[in-house]
């Protein structure tokens, strides 16, 4: 996939970084639930920043007010200098959005649709370049209601394009993609972040936060319980590795605790994670451990701490349930 | 104004390749008036079908049966008495016209020097078929005066002069053709609840919402597309009813024209108050029906309000398309009033208020 670099995008501005979001103590509530409870972010113009967290966590509720769609309770939201409770119109010109579900009139074809969502704004790139930054030029007379899922969420990101914005929203682009698709999106992803453009994707894809943002926000329950880079957020809450294998009848968690360079165990699934400092001696005992009760330790393997560990240490839960 | 244009070519574009709205539209209307206009405005010119026995046999009964034979649209079938009325009550012929035996002799004696009794013809009818019967009688009748003058040799005395007086001011047809345009505009508004409907259940609204595009320049870009639907509406029925049934219009055109963008306005606003308060597709579906169903039988569609029983009349003086109908009858085709024209635009002003109240209020974007 080639993108070509684009002339409208402003240079990047070198080390003094200027925010193109700013979220303070935002507040949003439907009824009982407390879909956003007081989250505070900001993101640099030219990052890719990463709301990561299961379904449910707030991600699309905060998107979506820094968007336009819904106005917050209470705190205060500024969009490229904007504040998007009073002027969301102003707004709605300078960014790009592609909602969670790709919508689409059905009965309209690639380059129709692209070139009515290019006539709501009053600058945008050609149809054609949009074709072929999607790769969708072998289904641009194609009516949307005949596009496969992955052509569909394709589609969505290239009318997010269309005013060839400063700042895109993505709210889960990948969703239903099989890894193939989801790959080529990522590609193009960075390829807008190479253009000089501002992402903010909400993901609960581990993964795709890992290879594709900046920084990310952990979300859960309508907070923000961490923030910071990829390496910041691990190395921050485990400087240790981590083992895992399948759960042993017999060995209790009180056992694997106090086995040698154990700092915490957590079990997951079937599994279970014995975080340690110190490898050889923990994996020592563990043996040890499981022959003198005639058992094995199966599935055995050593890892780095990722952030599906960040994430089970901070919510006692896994982020793909 | 760039993006008004644009979308309503979107929504014309999406309009046309949904089959279930162009039949709705224009082919529903053209059914009802091809269907009702063909099996109530039969009888006219068609030929008829007479029964031929002749029991005399005598070349005076040739002389008459050669009169019938030169009449225009006449078909006589021949056979004996029994054949023919047989054939008759089978609805083969309409009547049947007997020349019974000694007709001959019986004419001979009558234009003899002195004269006589007239010789007789006999002429089966059905009674159940006034106005078939009354026709038959008017062609023997004629046939047989013509012959009379021929055979007396004088002219005529006294002969009547057609004149005609209608007492009903509107053939079936010509009331039908209004009245079906009243409902489709009717449908075609109503029905624009359905699209947008499915447009804010898939997200399409929630979606355009997060461009520029103003909420006004979305409403109007559906009224117009409805609007010139209308118009191309109004043209297929009115030139099917002038070109099939010889329906002329008769009135102002400019009457005919704001009639027909107030009506269509008046029921995209009804469409937009189902649209507040359907949550699905399918709720629309359902609602569309239980709204348009009503408004399609009672509201004088298919026969006068005059002729429906006191209930029905009291539904009828309520419901907004009795008065579009009633408004367009008084212009294409200069119908009787069942309300003033002022009264039908200001209740279709009404309405259109109150619909739009109730829209603005209730109606929900995602």
């Amino acid at each position: 996939m080639t993108t070509s670099p684009v002339p409208s995008v402003r240079a990047r501005h070198g080390s003094e970084a200027e925010r193109v979001i700013d979220v303070r103590e935002l507040h949003k509530a439907y009824g009982q639930t407390r879909a956003v409870d007081g989250i505070t972010f900001a993101i640099d113009r030219g990052e890719v920043f990463g709301l990561l967290g299961p379904n449910g966590a707030g991600k699309t509720t905060t998107v979506e007010i820094l968007e336009g769609l819904r106005s917050p309770d209470a705190g205060a939201a500024t969009v490229l200098g904007i504040d998007v409770a009073r002027h969301p119109d102003a707004l709605k010109e300078r960014i790009g959005v592609s909602l969670q579900t790709a919508a689409l009139y059905p009965k309209l074809t690639v380059t129709e649709i692209l070139d009515l969502f290019r006539s709501f704004y009053r600058q945008s790139r050609p149809t054609a370049e949009l074709v072929e930054l999607l790769d969708l030029g072998e289904k641009r007379s194609t009516r949307t209601q005949e596009l496969s899922g992955g052509q569909r969420q394709r589609l969505a990101v290239a009318l997010s394009l269309v005013n060839d914005p400063e700042l895109v929203f993505l709210d889960e682009p990948t969703t239903g993609m099989d890894p193939a698709a989801r790959r080529s999106l990522w590609d193009i992803v960075r390829g807008l972040k190479g253009e000089g453009r501002s992402v903010l994707l909400t993901t609960h894809y581990m993964e795709e936060a890992e290879v594709l943002c900046d920084r990310i926000a952990i979300m859960d329950h309508g907070r923000i319980l961490e923030t910071g880079t990829v390496d910041e957020l691990v190395s921050r809450r485990f400087r240790e590795r981590a083992i895992q294998f399948d759960i042993v009848a017999g060995l209790d968690e009180a056992q694997l605790a106090a086995m040698p360079g154990v700092t915490s165990v957590k079990a997951e699934d079937h599994q279970v994670l014995l975080y340690t400092n110190d490898v050889p001696a923990t994996i020592g005992a563990l043996l040890d451990a499981t022959e003198s009760i005639g058992a094995e330790a199966e599935n055995l393997a050593v890892r780095r701490a990722t952030l599906e560990d960040v994430f089970l240490d901070l919510t006692g839960r896994a982020l793909r349930d | 104004m760039h993006a008004l244009l644009v979308l309503t070519l979107a929504n014309i574009r999406s309009f046309l390749r949904d089959r279930a709205a162009l039949f709705w539209t224009i082919a529903f209307p053209l059914i009802f008036i091809f269907l009702f206009g063909s099996i109530f405005s039969g009888g006219g010119s068609e030929p008829r079908d007479l029964g031929w026995v002749d029991e005399d046999g005598s070349a005076r009964a040739a002389t008459v049966r050669e009169a019938f034979d030169a009449t225009e649209d006449v078909v006589l079938t021949t056979g004996t008495r029994d054949d023919v009325l047989a054939k008759m009550r089978e609805g083969d012929v309409d009547a049947v016209v007997v020349v019974p035996s000694g007709f001959g002799a019986a004419v001979d004696t009558a234009t003899a020097g002195q004269g006589g009794p007239p010789a007789r013809i006999e002429v089966y009818t059905d009674p159940s078929q006034s106005q078939q019967t009354g026709a038959t009688f008017q062609l023997v009748g004629a046939v047989l005066g013509q012959l009379n003058l021929q055979m007396t040799g004088r002219g005529p005395a006294i002969v009547p002069q057609p004149q005609t007086i209608q007492t009903q001011d509107l053939t079936f047809i010509s009331y039908l053709v209004p009245s079906i345009l009243g409902m489709a505009l009717m449908q075609l508004g109503v029905f624009s609840a359905i699209p947008l409907v499915a447009d804010r259940e898939k997200l399409i609204l929630k979606r355009l919402n997060a461009t520029p595009l103003r909420r006004w320049q979305l409403v109007g870009s559906n009224v117009v597309m409805r609007l010139l639907i209308a118009i191309v509406q109004t043209g297929i029925i009115v030139a099917a009813g002038a070109v099939f049934f010889d329906v002329q219009m008769s009135g102002n055109l400019l009457a005919l024209a704001a009639l027909v963008v107030l009506g269509s306005m008046s029921f995209i606003a009804l469409g937009y108050v189902i649209a507040s308060f359907a949550k699905t597709e399918e709720a629309a579906n359902g609602m569309t029906s239980v709204v348009q169903f009503p408004l399609m039988f009672l509201s004088g569609t298919f026969f006068p309000i005059a002729a429906m029983p006191d209930v029905l009349k009291s539904v009828a003086l309520v419901l907004p398309l009795t008065y579009l109908s009633d408004a367009l009858r008084q212009v294409m085709v200069d119908g009787t009033p069942f309300a003033p024209l002022w009264v039908c635009f200001a209740v279709l002003i009404g309405f259109l208020v109150v619909c739009f109240g109730i829209a603005a209020r209730f109606f929900r974007w995602q």
